[in-house]
């Protein structure tokens, strides 16, 4: 003993000497110092037995290591942190509440951790050491088992190890008593490149004293003293409890006075050590001496120390003395989750009674009799499998000391989760003895046990058992719980049968039909009902079936049924009637389906309609009234025609006068056409009259009929029709023959829409593409509405999971422009894969709409999705990618909403308490709005509840809606308390939300507690900024409707009023004005305009019309410069400019003689010619009147010359029109140019047989009323007479001139004979 | 959990404008037949939804109660204690 402690003394005398570390000089500062500063940081290895722990501590540590995370700049980092962040927080509170870490939470988060990728060092610090005390329910070798796969894992993952992981480790081993060599732990740590330090050697001096060898510690504190390193407290505790061990108390004691001879005061946790030492001897007496030597000193055990020395009194057999030790716990604030740590462990050790003991000794409150406690412990009781027998007791000791009411419940609760039955019986038998009843669906979790391993047998023992305990099944146990152990429900008759439990009511076969309905095998119901003698009454049977109808597509049964229902006597005795019965029905039928559900089953409903039609199945009008408000508020108007066809029509009267008047139009209409006489009217009301009838068939043969007499209205009318009752071949047809007789001809916004419905959904998806593009074409006007239209065809086809048609529509909706990429009109690409509930693809699309278009479709309901999974690995996914492309304010708040959603309060909570996050406005009104419109009162209440504390949030603004929602369902009382709620909350309600209030309360004929405020115009501008959007879009539509009806007046103060409340619109609406503005010639606004948008509009620029449009208007106006600029602009940007656009400016630089600006444009529309449908020759004749106005006719002549003479030939003669320089020479009369022209063209006449320009010459002559000159012409060259062709487009281009057709077609200077 | 949220929903949609309390904290020990029953002292009651979890065999402590008449609604909303098997329940909203 002496020669193991002198290194430590000589150590320790050293002290003094200056240049020590700092730990060692406080040491040997001598007694009387404070425990803290004997706690050296993360070097506290505790109590030496394995025991408990200070959580607090272990907490403390790694929360510093969190802060020191959090300040490396690196985003990398970040990632890692919040998952740490995480992870701390979630074991962190679990410590705090329970004094312990659930398995399954701590399995949890390692799987987190694992799927995190690299887990960083510190998450593995984290894990490791949650592996020790804090894990009670398990036993310790499960423990030390758990860290070395968490070890083993994280080490594959490529977590780096230091020194602390291996002394955490260590930690682990000694609080689990692990057996293990110490020596071979330190060859591993060497291996590993890894130092030991002095916690290492500590830790391995206390695993040596835990098995009593004291020279292994002896051998470890000599190497620490040739590495100089200091001996703390915590060395001489576990040599106190390494010679108790060894069986030396005298030793032990011993101890305390070398540490105090080497100037080291025994704290508390050496006398604790000590103590332990005494009770695990079981000497009473001692422990008592030492506790009064503890109360004499200024040292302070803790209760938490207490329950240790409790803990190894019971462990080493001596029970009989932990009511002592009981007495002298003071039960300090926070004692509970140790006391719950301390009572666990008991019953894992298997010391139950000792548990109950202390859990009994507990003070807790027994007032309200209503908060039960000790669950804890009969839960794990009942997961250690302690005796039922001791069970009961437990249980009725602690409701006879009103500990907990409904102790055996509880414990049988329990025994039913962990799915013990026989400990489950016994427990109800307890029950039913003390007079609770024993009720069926207590059988349900064991049936359900047995089910999930296809255990017959088990079920049948249950089904006894029941049996035995006058509990009868019920209809719900035989399909949910009994049916699914067995291959089909056929064989479970027989097999009850065997056993002699098959129930003699009809509650058995009341059942199959169910269970049958369920899995839609509508044949067994139908042979059920014809065969069935039983009473059956309609209403019974209407849930079941309509779940069969749901789950069968089968329309012929669904028919069959429906009609034996309908006509026999045996269903339908009730008072209802066969009538109104059946309607019900159909309306609860429809009723239950959601509304994408009808969606997707349109064409079967449609079918059974017709069906039940010719079954002469009728419905009473009142219910048809209701069917049609279902189908219209699922948004398939379309099917209401074929339910109309089941009304019941008492009064014909009405439909008659329609039939005669039919038949008057149709008789008009045949006379009108004997008489030879136009009919085009007459047809077309027949034929509306005939549509609003829908009345498909006699309006397509009308059509064929009169075919040649109809006109553009009608087709468009029945175009509409064939859409409505879903005929795409003829909706197409028809739209091919509207087409040819006016191809110019536009339809409205709905038919073109009605048309790319029908046709997407019979997979005419190319005809459909073409009917969009055409929209874009013809400028269709797209309102809200018609974009709202393109989501619910995508979505529907999304519903019938029609992958192509969804994205080929999409794709051509998007890139033609006809809506912009939304969340709204992408999300049924994602609807697609979340219907299938392929989560992997659904997040996957979504993700790719977010490379495509920036947005993120339906993202929430993806994530409710995985999280009702529980992917986590998915869920981790679509976090790290919304974290990384948005942000991680932005990824809290998707998980926050979908924790939310799916009712996971807990963890939503968690998440908005995240240190650091902020109120996000929108984000919050979003959800709010989501809230309101599904009415979910719930969660909307409980978003505002967890946002209390949330920085920055606009706590008026959520009770606002929270105000809107209970205004909606009517709830005044709720209001009233939001009013209540408002002001223990100090906020400051705004008018708006005082006036809805006031609203609610007046309604519900309440009085009104304050004064409401006036609307005052300040509020009325708030609520505009608070809410922009409804007001940018009703101004842009008004806009836009001014621009197709072209008000440009209108349109352009709806613009200045929009300016004046700084609302901008999007860039198409003002390229949309632009044009307007400059085709009114109104240059300056339109100029105005497109200021505006360019400083309001990042990236704006005009469009190719638009900017076609502003080159004509500059030219127009002579600013050629600008207009120049303008082209360039146009082109830089890809544009393709208008012809008469280019043509007029060039036209325009040639009359000012500009040659380098034509020459200049030439070399801009290089290679587009053929694009904007430019002829050379417009800059042959234009470079050429340039040249003439510069008075270099020479050069021009020779120029043309050359061209038409030279072997290389870039026109062929009979188009090199010069007509437009013939008629500007002539017009502007330069008279030496006419001159020598007229030489060039009769010499290429005369020599080169050219006589297309000689021609032009003659024509244009003619044309300018020089006949004189022109006869002259002709008289010298006579060829002219014969060019037969020009003259022919001459005079048809002249008539149309006449016929006031816009001039620029003739003007353009290609007056060549095309 | 989430789930039962999402019927609940469905349930909400067509019980707008109905009489309807939804209840929280319902035992595990009561099912649909025990809260129809506590709820009959107020009025009648039209219909009562407990939803069981089919993977556990339990119900997830809410149900929804569907009375009458909005008075008979009004009348188990007044009383601030529904105890059943027991165990305070709580009334969360209606409709």
């Amino acid at each position: 003993m002496a020669a193991l402690l002198r290194p430590a003394r000589w150590l320790l005398r050293a002290g003094a000497v200056p240049g020590l570390p700092l730990p060692l000089r406080l040491l040997a500062g001598g007694p009387g110092r404070p425990r803290v500063a004997l706690c050296l940081p993360a070097a506290c290895p505790g109590p030496a037995a394995g025991g408990l722990l200070s959580q607090a501590r272990l907490y403390a540590i790694a929360a510093e290591k969190k802060n020191y995370l959090q300040e490396e700049p690196t985003s990398s980092h970040r990632r890692n942190a919040s998952q740490f962040d995480w992870a701390l927080m979630r074991l962190d509170n679990s410590v705090r509440r329970t004094g312990r870490i659930p398995k399954t939470l701590l399995q949890k988060v390692f799987d987190n951790t694992c799927h995190s990728g690299s887990p960083g060092g510190n998450q593995a610090l984290l894990l490791l050491r949650s592996c020790g005390s804090l894990l009670p329910e398990l036993k310790l070798s499960e423990r030390t088992e758990f860290a070395h796969r968490i070890w083993d894992k994280l080490q594959k993952l490529g977590t780096v190890y230091d020194v602390s992981h291996y002394n955490a480790l260590l930690k682990v081993y000694l609080q689990n008593e692990y057996k293990f060599s110490p020596t071979d732990f330190l060859a591993k740590m060497e291996e590993a490149n890894i130092q030991p330090n002095r916690v290492t050697y500590q830790r391995l001096i206390a695993a040596y004293c835990n098995v009593g060898d004291i020279e292994g510690a002896s051998k470890i504190l000599g190497f620490m003293k040739t590495k100089d390193l200091p001996v703390t407290e915590a060395v001489f505790s576990a040599l106190v409890t390494g010679h108790a061990r060894a069986g030396d108390m005298e030793n032990a004691e011993n101890i305390l006075t070398v540490m105090k001879e080497a100037g080291i005061e025994p704290g508390p946790d050496t006398y604790l050590a000590l103590l332990n030492a005494y009770a695990e001897k079981g000497d009473i007496d001692h422990v008592k001496q030492t506790l009064e030597k503890v109360e004499k000193s200024d040292l302070y055990l803790m209760d938490r120390d207490l329950f240790q020395i409790i803990f190894s009194f019971s462990k080493a057999g001596y029970p009989q003395y932990v009511s002592e030790i009981l007495e002298k716990i003071t039960y300090e604030r926070r004692y509970i989750p140790d006391a719950m740590n301390l009572i666990l462990l008991l019953v894992t050790e298997k010391l139950e009674d000792t548990a109950l003991q202390i859990l009994l000794a507990c003070p807790i409150s027994r007032e309200d009799g209503l908060n039960d406690f000790g669950s804890f412990f009969l839960r794990h009781c009942v997961t250690m499998d302690t005796p039922v027998e001791k069970l009961k007791h437990y249980c009725k000791k602690l409701k006879d000391a009103q500990m907990h009411t409904s102790a055996l419940q509880f414990t049988l609760q329990c025994a039913l989760l962990a799915n013990k039955p026989d400990l489950a019986k016994a427990l109800m038998n307890a029950l039913k003895e003390e007079g609770f009843p024993v009720r069926t669906h207590y059988f349900w979790p064991l049936l359900v046990g047995y089910q999930k391993e296809k255990n017959v047998q088990g079920v049948i023992e249950i089904l006894k058992g029941m049996h035995e305990m006058g509990v009868n099944p019920d209809q719900e146990t035989y399909v949910n719980y009994v049916f699914p152990c067995f291959d089909s429900v056929k064989s479970v008759r027989a097999v009850l049968q065997e056993n002699g439990c098959l129930p003699e009511s009809n509650v058995f076969s009341q059942a199959e039909l169910k269970s049958e309905a369920v899995n839609g095998n509508l044949d067994y119901i139908l042979s059920f009902l014809e065969s069935n003698t039983l009473p059956f009454s309609f209403t019974s049977l209407r849930g079941s079936l309509i779940l069969g109808f749901r789950r069968s597509m089968n329309i012929n049964l669904w028919s069959k049924i429906t009609e034996l229902l309908y006509k026999d006597g045996r269903y339908c005795q009730e008072p209802l009637g066969p009538t109104e019965a059946v309607g019900y029905f159909l309306y609860n039928l429809i009723d239950s389906m959601s509304d994408s559900e009808v969606q997707a089953k349109e064409e079967h409903l449609r079918q059974y309609f017709h069906q039940l039609k010719e079954m002469n199945v009728k419905i009473p009008e009142n219910i048809y009234r209701g069917i049609r408000n279902l189908l219209d508020n699922y948004h398939v108007p379309e099917l209401i025609k074929d339910v109309n066809i089941l009304v019941e029509r008492e009064k014909i009267d009405s439909r008659k006068t329609m039939q005669l008047t039919i038949s008057d139009l149709e008789s008009t209409l045949e006379k009108l056409k004997a008489e030879n006489q136009p009919v085009g009217d007459v047809l077309k009301q027949l034929i509306l009259m005939l549509c609003s009838e829908e009345n498909m068939q006699k309006a397509l043969e009308l059509k064929a009929k009169y075919e040649s007499d109809m006109a553009v209205g009608g087709y468009a009318a029945l175009i509409n029709l064939c859409c409505r009752h879903d005929n795409a071949e003829d909706a197409l047809n028809l739209k091919q023959e509207f087409d040819r007789l006016d191809s110019s001809a536009v339809l409205d916004t709905n038919k073109y829409v009605g048309l790319v419905k029908v046709l997407g959904k019979h997979g005419k998806l190319q005809d459909a593409i073409n009917i969009l593009k055409e929209m874009k074409e013809k400028d269709v006007l797209i309102k809200d509405a018609t974009v709202l239209s393109f989501f619910h065809i995508l979505n529907g086809a999304a519903l019938r999971g029609e992958t192509e048609t969804v994205q080929q529509l999409h794709e051509a909706i998007v890139t033609l422009g006809l809506a912009k990429p939304s969340t709204t009109i992408s999300s049924p690409l994602v609807t697609l894969y979340l219907e299938k509930d392929d989560l992997p693809t659904a997040l996957e699309v979504a993700i790719d709409c977010h490379k495509k278009y920036k947005i993120l479709p339906r993202i929430h309901d993806v994530l409710c999705k995985l999280i009702e999974k529980g992917e986590t690995d998915l869920i981790q996914k679509a976090m790290d990618f919304v974290s990384q492309e948005q942000g991680e304010m932005t990824m809290l708040y998707d998980l926050f909403f979908a924790f939310l959603q799916t009712g996971n309060y807990k963890e939503a909570k968690k998440i908005i308490e995240t240190p650091g996050i902020r109120a996000r406005p929108t984000r919050l009104q979003w959800f709010c709005d989501r809230c309101i419109s599904s009415n979910q009162v719930e969660t909307l209440e409980k978003l505002v509840e967890l946002t209390q504390k949330l920085f920055e949030c606009d706590r008026d603004q959520l009770y606002y809606n929270l105000l809107k929602i209970y205004k909606i369902n009517g709830d005044w009382q709720r209001a009233d308390a939001v009013w209540n709620k408002m002001q223990e909350e100090n906020i400051i309600p705004r008018g708006k939300t005082l006036r809805l209030l006031a609203e609610i309360l007046r309604n519900s004929n309440q009085e009104v507690p304050f004064d409401v405020p006036e609307l005052w115009d300040e509020d009325e501008k708030h609520s505009l900024d608070s809410s922009p959007l409804p007001e940018e879009s009703n101004l842009q539509k008004d806009l836009l409707n001014a621009c197709q009806w072209k008000k440009n007046k209108d349109a352009y103060n709806i613009f200045l009023k929009a300016q004046n409340r700084n609302v901008v619109f999007n860039g198409e609406t003002y390229n949309s004005l632009i044009k307007l503005l400059l085709t009114k010639d109104n240059f300056t606004q339109a100029m105005q305009v497109k200021d505006f948008a360019e400083t309001h509009i990042k990236g704006f620029t005009l469009n190719d019309a638009a900017s076609s449009l502003l080159i004509i208007t500059q030219v127009r106006r002579d600013y050629l410069k600008e207009a120049l600029t303008t082209l360039k602009t146009a082109l830089d940007l890809e544009q393709i400019p208008s012809r008469i656009a280019v043509t007029r400016l060039i036209q325009a630089c040639a009359l000012k003689g500009d040659l380098e600006s034509i020459q200049a444009i030439q070399k801009m529309v290089n290679g587009l010619e053929d694009s904007i449908g430019l002829s050379n020759m417009v800059f042959i004749n234009n470079i050429a009147l340039a040249q003439i106005k510069n008075n270099n006719i020479d050069v021009a002549i020779e120029n043309i010359e050359n061209m038409l003479t030279s072997g290389n030939q870039t026109m062929e003669p009979q188009y090199f029109g010069l007509a437009y320089l013939f008629r500007k020479v002539i017009e502007e009369q330069l008279e030496p140019a006419v001159e020598k022209i007229s030489i060039m063209a009769e010499r290429l006449a005369n020599q080169f047989a050219v006589y297309k320009p000689v021609t032009d010459l003659f024509l244009q002559l003619v044309d300018s009323g020089k006949v004189d000159d022109a006869r002259a012409l002709l008289q010298r060259c006579g060829a002219i007479a014969e060019q037969t062709p020009i003259f022919l487009v001459f005079c048809i281009r002249s008539s149309r001139r006449r016929g006031k057709v816009p001039t620029a077609f003739s003007e353009d200077g290609t007056g060549s004979a095309q | 959990m989430a789930a039962s949220a999402v019927r609940g929903a469905v349930a909400l949609r067509t019980s707008v404008g109905r009489p309807v309390a939804f209840v929280r904290k319902i035992p595990w020990t009561a099912a649909s037949s025990e809260l129809r029953e506590h709820f009959a002292q107020f009025g009648h009651v039209r219909k009562c939804i407990v939803p069981f979890d089919k993977d556990t065999g339990f119900h997830r402590g809410m149900g929804w109660i569907q009375f009458s008449s909005e008075e008979e609604l009004q009348n188990a909303l007044q009383q601030e204690n529904h105890v059943i098997d027991g165990v305070k329940c709580l009334i969360l909203f209606f409709s």
